[in-house]
């Protein structure tokens, strides 16, 4: 008897191991794969969505030509006075399950980063099932585009805007790292920004894309201006985020330049005060590599090697100059986040400051001390073009 | 009423997840509001009122060995108004581990299981819990010990793997307003310390007894260093936005992510989580019937364990309306109610305890 009532409990358990309320099937899912948020007119914004579509993936070997562009994805949108509200609209229009979990693309119009973004934000970081590593972006137009922009390479847009992410060309910021420069002392901000780009194919056909250029900058949450490619190159020197870049620089009174690959590159800020004078000191240091030389120079000779190394140094403090002169001078927006380096060493004399930041920023002086150390020249001695010197065979 | 036996080991297991485990995911944050960037100090300064717990714990049980805790209560105050303080001790351990279920319940429905009814987090909880309350004292110790590991590697794994992401800058300036800050954040973790008193129930059923001091000290130590820890991979994966977060260390471990497929670790959060609660609870559990049973001068106390487990329940479900109320009483309420009722108390009975004992010495009378 007590083994038969044994028995049944536990078979009555076996009913409660399937789950209960919250068993979700992957064909009861709509996959998210990015989002994109637009503004409309009435303040009311238009959130879209790029869902997967796993039929499509599915057949994508068979069909061939299927695979690649919007036949994989499905771009939806639904107008709504706020992301919770345009999330619910868009929910009533499928008919599966939302899920965030593979949602690593989001995509804000101009117009709406000029708005500000934190109200939007807010929803993404409560929400418990989407994802803080997420990549943001800003587009020069509508973010919808973005997403329904074709792919050569990657299965769809989000994927290769990831890819090129990660790529370390230009910036990358993820909705962590986005709240995490909102919420701090820098009080700005700086994510990386879309333009579609066109591309002829062949006469009449042409190819379309997303391409990252530059970055958008945030004062608070709000987007005030936007840095060019070179610039953003500066900034990334500056928040030690350079990577897979090429540098280039003609030493003087040499005909041609040499280019440089950064191997290892490592920046590093010193604030200093002295006499009420707030300084940063900006040390730079790059390890690289020759990818190509088009001088006639020898680098077996050090002095012309270190000609060259002069000259490279002086090309990436230009480089990070410039974005200041932009950055720090123009819109006195703290995207290098230099509040963080005097709060750090000075936190009492940053306490003086701390309610007119943006004006104080403009005073900050910025020494730069880039060095350059050439490791290897690559598989050449002598450059292809040498020609006087060299013994002719 | 208990007639199993546990080693000084096997308790210190029972009682560092009994702490830690609620302790990890939410004192980050709630430590972070008041100390900012020196939120690693703060443990180090409430661990101050663990060893105070512990030292005074078995020190009382070594001026009345064999007795527990409520006898030792009513020998010092006297007998009404020692029970009128038992009931007290209990009632708030019963209240208190309605809301660690609650506590529990609610992380379980905010983050995984969205549509499941509270209720049947917690009840399901509570019901395992009591099969292992059931088993007495040693089951709980064996299975403290058998999930220790499954507990400690998991966290260990979890600050391992996020390493790369720390960005060490954020630590500094260290006390930049000064030690008033660290002190105010130091209040909530003191009140995880102040749990520690749960080590006079165990302190009777020692085989070594001489060891329970050492190992005591060795959990307080323990916990500080695993709350320490905690907190800093909170900070320095989350820097300033650490403060906004309710499971800081939940939010931190969404971010591991290793050649694009070894990611989406929450659930390994979640299974620490589990098995530290389920310790945690079971621990509490026991101490509140074997508690009854001693109050009132049972000989068993297992018959108690379905009715308080239906209490546990209640206080769980009904005693909070939301999980912002749940916050609100563990970063406000909680630390003082737990400091109040086990270690001032303790210290209180302590005080008279050893002036009477002396003042018996000293008229030279035999106990």
């Amino acid at each position: 008897m007590k083994k038969l009532l044994l028995l049944l409990s536990f078979s009555g358990a076996l009913f409660l191991l399937g789950g209960c309320w919250d068993r979700t099937e992957i064909n009861d899912l709509a996959i998210a794969t990015s989002a994109a948020i637009d503004q409309k007119e009435n303040d009311q914004i238009e959130l879209s969505l790029e869902i997967f579509l796993p039929k499509a993936f599915g057949g994508g070997s068979a069909q061939g030509g299927q695979a690649g562009g919007q036949g994989i994805t499905l771009v939806i949108s639904q107008t709504g006075s706020n992301m919770a509200d345009a999330l619910s609209k868009l929910q009533g229009v499928l008919p599966r399950e939302i899920f965030w979990g593979h949602c690593k693309t989001f995509v804000f119009s101009e117009a709406v980063a000029k708005k500000g973004i934190i109200d939007h934000l807010d929803f993404l970081l409560r929400q418990p099932d989407i994802r803080e590593r997420a990549y943001i972006f800003v587009s020069e137009k509508k973010a919808r585009r973005i997403l329904e922009q074709k792919t050569n390479l990657e299965p769809y847009t989000g994927q290769a805007l990831l890819e090129q992410t990660d790529f370390g060309i230009g910036m990358r910021v993820t909705m962590q790292e986005l709240d995490e420069m909102l919420v701090s002392r820098m009080q700005s901000a700086a994510l990386p920004y879309l333009k579609i780009k066109t591309q002829k194919k062949s006469e009449e056909e042409k190819f379309r894309f997303a391409d990252i250029s530059g970055v958008a900058v945030f004062r608070k949450d709000k987007m005030i201006g936007r840095l060019s490619e070179e610039r953003t190159r500066g900034l990334l020197w500056l928040r030690d985020e350079i990577k897979g870049y090429t540098v280039s620089a003609s030493p003087p009174g040499v005909n041609g330049v040499v280019s440089v690959n950064p191997v290892s590159v490592y920046s590093k800020m010193t604030p200093s005060i002295v006499d009420g004078k707030w300084r940063i000191l900006l040390t730079i240091k790059t390890d690289g590599v020759i990818v190509q030389n088009s001088t006639p120079l020898d680098f077996f000779n050090p002095t012309s090697l270190a000609s060259v190394e002069a000259a490279l140094q002086d090309s990436i403090e230009t480089r990070v100059r410039e974005s200041l002169e932009k950055t720090q001078h123009q819109m006195k927006a703290d995207v290098a986040n230099f509040a963080a380096e005097f709060y750090r060493e000075y936190p009492e004399e940053w306490k003086q400051v701390e309610n007119h930041w943006p004006e104080k920023l403009s005073e900050v002086e910025v020494e730069v001390d880039a060095r350059m150390i050439i490791r290897s020249q690559g598989n050449l001695i002598l450059p292809a073009n040498e020609k006087e010197g060299g013994e002719q065979w | 009423m208990e007639k199993g036996k546990i080693s000084s080991l096997q308790m210190a297991m029972i009682l560092y997840p009994a702490v830690v485990a609620t302790a990890i995911l939410l004192v980050p944050s709630l430590t972070a509001q008041y100390a900012k960037q020196d939120l690693w100090i703060s443990p180090m300064l409430a661990s101050i009122v663990g060893f105070v717990t512990i030292f005074i714990a078995v020190r009382l049980h070594q001026l009345y060995p064999g007795k527990n805790i409520f006898q030792i209560i009513e020998e010092t105050i006297g007998r009404l108004p020692g029970k009128l303080a038992g009931l007290l001790i209990l009632f708030f351990y019963i209240e208190i581990t309605g809301e660690m279920t609650r506590g529990y319940g609610s992380f379980i429905v905010n983050t995984f299981l969205k549509q499941t009814p509270l209720v049947v987090t917690i009840a399901s909880m509570v019901f395992l819990c009591a099969f292992a309350v059931y088993g007495g004292i040693e089951v709980l110790a064996r299975a403290a010990q058998f999930f220790f590991p499954l507990f400690f590697i998991p966290f260990l794994f979890l600050v391992l793997l996020l390493s790369p992401y720390f960005q060490v800058h954020y630590i500094e300036p260290v006390l930049a307003d000064g030690w008033v800050p660290v002190i105010k954040g130091a209040v909530v973790p003191s009140g995880w310390f102040a749990e520690l008193f749960l080590i006079v129930f165990f302190l009777p059923y020692l085989t070594d007894k001489g060891k329970a001091m050492k190992y005591g000290i060795l959990t307080v130590a323990g916990i500080g260093i695993t709350l320490v820890t905690a907190n800093l991979t909170a900070l320095f994966v989350l820097g300033p936005t650490l403060p906004t977060k309710v499971y800081a260390l939940m939010n931190a471990s969404h971010y591991i992510s290793y050649a694009d497929f070894f990611e989406n670790l929450e659930s390994v959060t979640m299974a620490i989580w589990i098995i530290g609660a389920f310790v945690k609870i079971s621990a509490f559990y026991y101490v509140i019937v074997l508690g009854i049973a001693q109050w009132l001068n049972l000989s068993d106390y297992r018959p108690l364990i379905w009715p308080i487990g239906i209490l546990i329940v209640e206080f769980g479900y009904w005693s909070l309306p939301s999980s912002i109320e749940l916050a609100r009483f563990e970063s406000r309420i909680f630390p003082f109610y737990s400091l109040l009722m086990q270690t001032t108390l303790l210290i209180i009975i302590f005080v008279i305890a050893s002036v009477r004992k002396k003042g018996r010495k000293k008229l030279g009378l035999s106990e």
